[in-house]
């Protein structure tokens, strides 16, 4: 250990990575009540030409993916995927295990049968699905992770509890952190920050 | 908002006349049909009846386990709807007449009470204390007074939350529930035994009941889809039960149909590994002539075809499609039932006759008019029930 890097360099550089820093604008975030108004506002945003609109909620909200326009998510084909695997797998093994590498006749049963091998084929069918649809939703969500900016929100913990938070990224074309905050503050938002990453 | 509230959900008098003239008429018809095919082949009207029957007594109780499901779950989703799931429930103790018929034609229908049959064999002579016909026909009307108390139970609270308007009936339909599940499925499997698996007596499953069972939440679901299609179309309840809520019974034919997969399979894994000749009999009854293309077809039509159709969430919120796909498990439970009943009677293959859908228009439309007579006095929606405006409101996720 020679030559070793300075610690507040390598977090600057990684942060840099990440898109976080003090110097960098994370997002717009502001709070409601009730689950009812932050669907109302997040619809009003995203009518002002918002995209990249994201909510933070202590329970599921119904209708806030529609209102803040989450596209529908693709983890169904995924899981459809990973089943697809597990019968393939399941099949070709145990065909090639019971006819075509080890035959042996049990039980006076046919080296292969559709019949018994269905009990082995769904059981791999929902292990593979369980073990894509795990990986993938952790993979989708950007888990895991230590650090997330959205902590620097000074409400952020009653997100949790009884808040329900609203947020504009800084990615999003027509952010502009002053406009922006206006814009947020209009729908009737609380406690409206621009949050550094 | 107050709208809503004020509104007391009462069918029109006027509309719940014509849907009982409607009923009472196929009733009528049916039943002159039905006595003439009596009087024309005694032995071909029991076999049909006897189909007709248990589709109708399994549509009865499936809709009674799942309104148990309703209370223990506290599901608010289904609460708009919940009181047409009683009103299918209410169905079943009609079975206690609709078995008359039965009880009367034993003969007609049940080979063990032929007392040579019986003492040809060592496995029937061992069940000839229980395939006795008095013995037969009180077990069943033990089934059905069973039920009945708890089904009574269950819309006597159901009406009076109506007007007290407190969570205090569904606290004692909850307390009622949780033992009526119980009697749904282990009284629901000893019927099934007796109604079904008797036609053939020398063979035994211990899992058809729950098949007979499986085949009732299938039915259930799919004349919920349907009757609430229908009231959509008349313009009754169509923003009570909207998209929403056919996205969910969608959700449940398709699982009731993956349930019925899985127990009709099980039977079949377990019969065919063991290779048992008591047990293998009711498969190789089913393969001669024409019943081999309905018994290789099930798999495709009772599981591949529902299942890829109703895999999808856009396909269970097309309103055409979940319609459709009612129709059809409607169908082919029909003919699964008639593939378990009749090729004892005609081995090298079914033969449709017209008492078929005479005997199924009877005992459908008498079913129905029970059905229908409920909403002349009662609401059509538990408007005392507490998660009511959550069950309007209600999204899926």
């Amino acid at each position: 250990m020679s030559h070793s890097p300075d610690p507040a360099l390598l977090i600057a550089q990684i942060k840099d990575k990440l898109g976080i820093g003090e110097d960098k604008v994370y997002a717009v975030m502001g709070e409601f009540a009730e689950p009812e108004e932050l669907v109302e506002a997040g619809r009003r945003i995203r009518g002002m030409g918002y995209t990249k609109i994201d909510a933070m909620t202590p329970f599921p909200v119904h209708g806030i993916d529609e209102a803040i326009g989450v596209p529908y998510s693709k983890i169904g084909w995924i899981a459809v995927c990973g089943a697809l695997a597990g019968i393939t797998t399941a099949q070709v093994l145990i065909y090639y295990v019971g006819k075509i590498d080890y035959p042996l006749i049990i039980g006076g049963k046919p080296l292969f049968d559709f019949t018994y091998s269905i009990p082995p084929t769904f059981e791999l069918a929902v292990l593979f699905t369980a073990i894509t649809t795990f990986l993938c939703t952790w993979g989708l969500s950007g888990l895991p992770r230590l650090y997330h900016p959205s902590m620097n929100y000074r409400n952020m913990h009653r997100a949790s509890d009884d808040r329900f938070l609203l947020v504009v990224e800084a990615n999003d074309p027509k952010f502009d952190a002053q406009k922006t905050a206006q814009d947020m503050r209009s729908v009737g938002a609380n406690d409206v920050e621009v949050v550094e990453g | 908002m107050s709208a809503t509230t004020t509104h007391n959900y009462q069918l029109e008098s006027a509309r719940w006349s014509t849907g009982r003239n409607v009923l009472a008429l196929a009733a009528l018809i049916s039943i002159v049909a039905c006595i003439a095919g009596y009087i024309q082949d005694p032995d071909r009207f029991f076999r049909s009846y006897l189909v007709a029957f248990t589709y109708a007594c399994a549509i009865g109780l499936g809709a009674f386990f799942f309104v148990m499901v309703q209370f223990l779950s506290g599901s608010a989703w289904s609460v708009t709807m919940r009181r047409i799931m009683e009103n299918i429930m209410i169905t079943l103790p009609v079975g206690a007449l609709l078995f008359v018929p039965i009880a009367f034609g034993l003969n007609h229908i049940y080979p063990w009470t032929n007392p040579t049959l019986i003492n040809s064999s060592q496995l029937l002579r061992a069940k000839s204390g229980f395939l006795v016909d008095k013995f037969f026909i009180a077990r069943t009307y033990g089934y059905f007074a069973l039920w009945s108390i708890w089904i009574f139970a269950l819309c006597r609270q159901s009406i009076k939350a109506d007007d007290k308007r407190s969570i205090q009936q569904m606290r004692v339909a909850s307390r009622w529930s949780a033992p009526g599940l119980f009697l749904v499925v282990a009284v629901g499997t000893l019927a099934a035994y007796d109604w079904l698996m008797t036609v053939e007596p020398s063979w035994y499953s211990t899992i058809f009941g729950l098949y007979y069972l499986a085949d009732g939440a299938v039915l259930f679901f799919s004349v919920m889809i349907l009757i609430c299609l229908g009231f959509r179309k008349a313009g009754v309840l169509d923003k009570e039960i909207n998209i929403e809520h056919y996205h969910d019974l969608g959700k449940w034919l398709f699982a009731m149909t993956c349930f019925y997969t899985y127990i009709g399979f099980s039977q079949f894994l377990l019969i065919w590994y063991a290779n048992l000749p008591d047990e293998t009999q009711f498969y190789r009854h089913r393969m001669p002539g024409t019943w081999l293309y309905i018994s290789l077809s099930l798999p495709f039509i009772r599981f591949f075809i529902p299942f890829f159709t109703l895999i999808s969430r856009p396909a269970k919120r097309n309103l055409k499609i979940i319609g459709f796909m009612a129709v059809w498990s409607l169908i082919v439970v029909y003919l699964d039932l008639y593939w378990i009943v009749m090729p004892v009677f005609y081995p090298n293959g079914p033969q449709i006759h017209w008492l078929d859908f005479a005997t199924l228009g009877a005992v459908v439309s008498i079913a129905g008019l029970v059905f229908w007579s409920r909403f002349r006095r009662h609401a059509m929606v538990p408007v005392g029930d507490l998660r009511l405006e959550q069950s309007l409101h209600f999204e899926n996720a």
